[in-house]
């Protein structure tokens, strides 16, 4: 007998580069994170990071027998942001990383929700990653700063804490619940 | 927690949004390679700027009126005082920022001299076009009058052209339209609407109905949630 194809479900997961996307999927996929890294070029990525993902990668979770849920990450650098479109069409949600240590990824994170709100309003968060570090920025402060209303949830995040990165998807959930 | 960063990539105007929407009181503290500067907050307006030899004579002083008496200040005197530093302090262009929430204890009679509304919508009018970007990054953009925006453009001082763009944003045409209808320069629209965000006159326009590009039933959306609960 072939096997059934289970229907996909997708939801992104958005951010400046480094914001800690690739781990945030690779805490909660059930299988190992299909990542498609190369080596950074630019010279300040050099200092964040060895690789970094230049077309996506991806996480699953199998919900039953005829779904399963995929977690696409988006590559970080505004040079990559064809992939926003490709990923944006047909996802249920959306998660925009930022690395609370790092006020500059702010304006990255804030032109990829632009974009997104632009084309895919999609029901989305935000995840505040590395909010266990010396000087991470208060969720409610980083929520001005992405110039965002009380209707958007930002929330505290450490993308190695598996309930953490389950507390953000639960809340994303909850919201797409509001809206169907 | 911290509000810090690096003035060529968080500026200005950045900061003053985050302290005035939270109605801060503080210091922030901002350090260039020429300068170290103290600026005192209250309610989310700047009521002092000082100029320090070393950081730390900043927290020897939790009584604002220790601050003031330090300087050899009145409190009348403030005004004159804040006007004279405040171009100083805002062609600091890099360098390091800090904001130190509390910590100092205003007396009541110290009050908002310039509404900084007003500062930001100076400063929004000489952003370059990188600047910009970080806000107004794309022309599909819709923005709407937030709820209080008539007090707000009121401290503001818009100029006319100003003026004239606010009363477009309408919460239905895009940057896009904006710029067709009124022909106005590109940078100079993305100023003036960086300056309204910023300031809390605009906001992004709420989404009433979400996309959801998968026909999720609830039952289905009910196990996704069973299933993320019990990894």
């Amino acid at each position: 007998m072939p096997e059934k194809k289970q229907k996909q479900i997708k939801i992104v997961i958005a951010g400046p580069y480094a914001a800690g996307k690739t781990q945030f999927i690779n805490t909660i996929s059930e299988i190992e994170t299909v990542q498609t890294e190369a080596r950074t070029s630019q010279a300040q990525e050099k200092e964040v990071k060895d690789h970094t993902t230049v077309a996506m990668d991806f996480g699953r979770i199998t919900i039953d027998d005829q779904h399963v849920l995929y977690l696409f990450g988006t590559p970080g650098q505004e040079r990559f942001d064809f992939m926003w479109d490709i990923l944006g069409k047909g996802m249920v949600g959306l998660v925009v990383l930022v690395d609370s240590t790092d006020p500059s990824t702010f304006h990255e994170a804030r032109k990829i929700i632009n974009y997104f709100e632009s084309r895919y309003p999609a029901p989305f968060v935000v995840g505040c990653n590395k909010q266990d570090l010396k000087g991470a920025w208060d969720p409610k402060d980083i929520r001005t700063a992405l110039d965002l209303d009380e209707e958007i949830k930002v929330l505290p995040l450490i993308a190695l804490d598996k309930e953490s990165v389950k507390n953000v998807l639960l809340v994303l959930l909850e919201d797409i619940a509001r809206h169907l | 927690m911290a509000i810090t960063g690096n003035l060529e990539t968080f500026n200005f105007i950045d900061i003053f949004q985050i302290l005035k929407k939270d109605k801060k009181d503080g210091i922030l503290v901002v350090e260039s390679p020429t300068k170290k500067l103290a600026v005192y907050f209250k309610e989310g307006d700047m009521v002092y700027i000082r100029e320090v030899v070393k950081i730390f004579y900043i927290y020897l002083d939790i009584d604002f009126n220790q601050v003031l008496k330090k300087e050899g200040i009145s409190k009348d005197d403030l005004y004159q005082f804040l006007v004279s530093r405040l171009p100083i302090l805002l062609a600091v262009k890099k360098g390091k920022f800090s904001f130190t929430p509390g910590f100092i204890k205003y007396p009541s009679d110290i009050k908002s001299l310039i509404p900084l509304e007003k500062i930001m919508m100076y400063l929004s009018r000489q952003l370059s076009q990188e600047e910009v970007d970080r806000k107004i990054s794309d022309i599909k953009l819709v923005f709407e009058k937030a709820e209080n925006w008539t007090e707000i453009a009121k401290k503001a001082h818009l100029t006319e052209i100003e003026k004239k763009i606010l009363s477009l944003i309408d919460g239905t045409r895009t940057v896009e339209d904006i710029l067709n209808e009124t022909k106005i320069n590109q940078l100079t629209l993305q100023r003036i609407l960086y300056g309204f965000l910023a300031t809390g006159i605009i906001q992004r326009k709420k989404q009433k109905q979400r996309k959801i590009g998968f026909a999720l039933t609830k039952t289905l959306l009910q196990k996704i949630i069973s299933r993320i609960k019990g990894l």
